[in-house]
């Protein structure tokens, strides 16, 4: 088994434990510091993936932006360690009835997918195809930037309507009255 | 290609039960928290599992299509931002309004306690 290899496994357990104490931790400060180890933690999936762009993407937006922005918006709360946090029996005995549905659901889902693909078909194919014309390799940065400016293009631009529509909208909802 | 890159395991289904495990995890932050602020950070999770379940997918069909999953991540992740900036707003407006962002608390359009 080689190094990366080694280093994978406890990955995916440190993701999924960050998860749970996201969900789970009574201070909100720290519900917010595990969302950022889950958030960093699945930036090293992505390399795993070869997503390189993927996640220094997820690194910068997640990590650096909203999990700052999360962080202020703690500070909001009242009751930032959590003394008054505990859920109410119902929604917890609800809530943890829900998840663990959906997460079978979703496991079952993702095993019948592999079954009936077949393990050849979803394991990875080493060779580069005979149609690629080889100037850059697929999932790239630069075929990530390809993509964007021929066939995503019109999506693209509507994000980027989307975000300046959130920049004029976020700042008239926290605007003082009269100004 | 991609010689600098960390080699993972050729299986789908490590990536398929963390993304499962995040979406759950999220759920239950979402279903649970009664702080406005916990609930985002269940919704994020929940995004997070998306993006990287459209990665691994895309990355273990023909190499070809490696590249559009990550485009959907992006847009997921983009989305995300747009959210997270508008939901903390109103959070903000809530706390200004109620001095709390105990979900429990913005009940007045209930009219029970009036």
């Amino acid at each position: 088994m080689s190094l990366s290899l080694l280093l994978f496994w406890p990955l995916c357990a440190v993701v999924m434990a960050g998860a749970l104490s996201t969900a789970l931790a009574r201070n909100m400060v720290y519900a917010a510091l595990s969302l950022g180890v889950t958030l960093a933690g699945v930036s090293g999936l992505y390399l795993f993936l070869q997503a390189e762009f993927l996640a220094a993407v997820q690194l910068t937006v997640y990590v650096g932006g909203i999990l700052v922005l999360l962080l202020f918006g703690v500070m909001f709360s009242r009751d930032i360690l959590g003394a008054h946090q505990t859920p109410k029996p119902l929604p917890l005995a609800v809530g943890i009835v829900t998840s663990l549905l959906v997460l079978g659901v979703m496991i079952r889902t993702g095993m019948a997918v592999i079954h009936t693909r077949g393990a050849n078909a979803l394991s990875l194919v080493r060779s580069a195809p005979e149609t690629w014309d080889g100037n850059f390799s697929p999932g790239s940065t630069v075929h990530l930037g390809d993509l964007l400016a021929s066939a995503y293009l019109v999506p693209f631009l509507v994000v980027a309507m989307l975000l300046t529509v959130v920049l004029v909208g976020a700042l008239v909802l926290v605007r003082k009255e009269g100004e | 290609m991609n010689c600098c890159m960390l080699p993972g395991p050729d299986l789908l289904s490590p990536y398929l039960l963390v993304s499962a495990v995040l979406f759950a995890c999220g759920l239950l932050a979402c279903l649970t928290r009664r702080n406005a602020v916990g609930y985002l950070m269940g919704i994020e999770l929940m995004l997070n599992a998306a993006a990287l379940n459209f990665v691994a997918y895309g990355r273990f069909r023909t190499p070809l299509e490696a590249g559009h999953g990550q485009v959907f991540s992006i847009f997921v992740i983009v989305l995300a931002a747009a959210e997270a900036a508008v939901a903390l707003a109103l959070v903000y407006s809530v706390y200004r309004t109620f001095r709390d962002v105990d979900l429990d608390q913005t009940t007045t359009l209930t009219g029970s306690d009036t």
